[in-house]
């Protein structure tokens, strides 16, 4: 079903109503780590003016043409609900920006880097995104040098250092 | 204790296995989770509701 997601992502960008896309959050962060439990699909947009209450009614639109209909704040498509968060700072547009493009069964998937997963986590800073660094570090996908310095990069360097505080290097 | 040292050193081999996998096979294998936390949620929320009492009872001590 991720592959349909990857298909309408796909159409939603050829259209120009999103100028990009990349998946985040969980689901992107198995393309680096074992697999997690997730309730949906988070997905950066870039849209031309995300400070619109209304940012997000075109793709809305734009998915209910196409059968995949509103539930809740994300769009079903199949088994997952899709979340649609515009880019809103310059940690999650260069994320955006700087995403990989993904082989998803032979559809390509736009998917944020594994740094910048990990620097986005460490930005909300809940158990659930701790834990989500820390995954990340254990695959091998992102060092913490690499980490402390995009962190720094945005404002992040107090986050970094208090979230090594708490999980020192063994 | 030698039996649960064996099951961890298992486990340590068999998460990268895990790890390994492809992709679309690891979200794949979310999918079946994602349904059964649903399920948990929804049970749970069924389990708290019958156990809070209704306004109704709350207001007029208990039915009859």
């Amino acid at each position: 079903m991720v592959k349909a997601v990857a298909h309408l992502l796909n159409a939603l960008q050829s259209s120009g109503l999103v100028q990009g896309y990349a998946l985040f959050g969980p689901m992107a962060q198995m393309r680096y780590t074992e697999a997690v439990a997730t309730l949906d699909a988070d997905v950066l947009v870039a849209v031309a003016q995300p400070d619109r209450l209304d940012a997000l009614s075109d793709i809305y639109a734009f998915c209910a043409a196409r059968g995949y209909l509103p539930e809740g704040e994300a769009v079903r498509v199949g088994a997952w609900p899709v979340q649609f968060v515009p880019a809103f700072s310059t940690l999650t547009q260069e994320a955006m920006e700087l995403a990989e493009t993904a082989d998803f069964e032979g559809v390509p998937l736009r998917v944020v880097g594994a740094a910048h997963l990990a620097v986005i986590a460490l930005s909300v800073g809940r158990a659930k995104d701790f834990a989500r660094v820390l995954a990340l570090l254990e695959s091998g996908s992102v060092t913490r040098p690499e980490i402390e310095q995009l962190a720094a990069r945005h404002g992040l360097a107090a986050a970094w250092e208090r979230f090594e505080g708490r999980f020192p290097l063994e | 204790m030698s039996d649960v040292k064996h099951l961890l050193e298992r486990q340590a081999q068999w998460q990268p296995t895990r790890q390994a996998l492809t992709w679309p096979e690891k979200v794949r294998m979310a999918e079946p989770e994602r349904e059964s936390i649903l399920q948990l949620r929804r049970s749970g929320q069924v389990e708290a509701a019958s156990a809070r009492p209704t306004r109704t009872q709350s207001h007029f001590g208990r039915p009859k």
